[in-house]
């Protein structure tokens, strides 16, 4: 990679302030840094499509090269760009006119009995947890990503979904509880 | 050993793998910046900015000052000029006339017949 920076280690922000004189290096460097991380974040949001989590890692980093300036280098730069990130998203459930409403655990219970299976492998968890966030909603989800794939405090979240501090917690809450009573894999191994 | 609920979701996201994007995404990212930088490298030839700047409310006191010292010297010069009202002819005599209402003060030149022909 011809454009990468081999010195010194520029934060976010300073990479954000080269990018907008021009820098195609600090560009480069910075997809290096966040080009994983919002390609799972897109994967995971976006129903497990690899190719729909390009086209929004490649949308996403090309709404950064055409107005580097909509970023206001007092705030944090992570933040933003999850905040675009998850707008995107937003967009594209509203594209696809999927509304999901909100499943009550009673409501999912009949649905979700395949997860008490105790012999499930690691990689198969992560699936079944994803299935169950599915029937939650896009919103459980983000959250969830976002906190513990991610480690975002619960103020960050708040910031990036644009939501009172309040009700990311009582959506981290209800997605924990359900995945937590409908997993007896998850039983066996946490505390309570 | 029982592990915290929290960590446990964690870890299990942490270990999650599920691949790399695709590296031609890349490729056209660094192609789209290097379009957009030389698009924008021509517009710093134009003088749209200092237009902007010229008739936008921004620097007000400094634009008045420009113009007010401006006009003081373009006063000041046309009054310093003791040759105002002078046409001056093609050869190298000239024709001196002082525009008053008073045509006792008009000064005849020393050619005057050329300067007459001329009128």
């Amino acid at each position: 990679m011809i454009f990468r920076r081999k010195n010194k280690v520029y934060t976010d922000s300073e990479l954000m302030r080269q990018i907008v004189l021009g820098d195609q290096a600090a560009f480069g460097e910075l997809y290096l840094r966040y080009k994983s991380r919002m390609y799972y974040y897109f994967y995971r949001m976006l129903g497990n499509s690899a190719d729909l989590a390009n086209d929004f890692l490649q949308e996403l980093f090309m709404k950064l090269i055409e107005k580097p300036e909509s970023y206001n280098p007092a705030y944090s730069f992570q933040t933003w760009l999850y905040s675009v990130a998850n707008n995107q998203c937003k967009n594209e459930y509203r594209r696809r006119e999927v509304r999901k409403e909100y499943q009550s655990a009673e409501a999912l219970e009949h649905k979700l009995d395949y997860l008490n299976d105790s012999q499930v492998e690691p990689e198969q968890l992560v699936e079944k947890v994803f299935q169950t966030l599915d029937q939650l909603g896009e919103e459980h989800r983000s959250a969830f990503l976002l906190r513990y794939r991610e480690g975002f405090s619960i103020r960050e979240i708040a910031e990036i979904l644009e939501l009172p501090e309040g009700t990311v917690k009582s959506r981290l809450f209800n997605a924990k509880k359900i995945l937590a009573e409908k997993l007896n894999y998850l039983k066996d191994e946490v505390e309570f | 050993m029982k592990k915290n609920q929290d960590q446990l979701f964690a870890q299990l996201l942490c270990n999650d793998r599920i691949g790399e994007p695709d590296n031609a995404i890349e490729d056209r990212l660094m192609y789209s910046f290097l379009l957009k930088n030389s698009s924008s490298k021509v517009k710093q030839n134009s003088f749209a900015s200092f237009f902007n700047w010229l008739f936008s409310a921004q620097s007000l006191g400094l634009k008045t000052g420009l113009v007010s010292l401006v006009l003081f010297f373009s006063v000041i010069n046309n009054q310093l000029n003791i040759d105002a009202g002078t046409i001056t002819t093609t050869d190298t005599l000239f024709s001196k006339r002082v525009f008053v209402a008073d045509s006792t003060s008009f000064i005849q030149t020393l050619d005057s017949i050329r300067t007459d022909s001329l009128n």
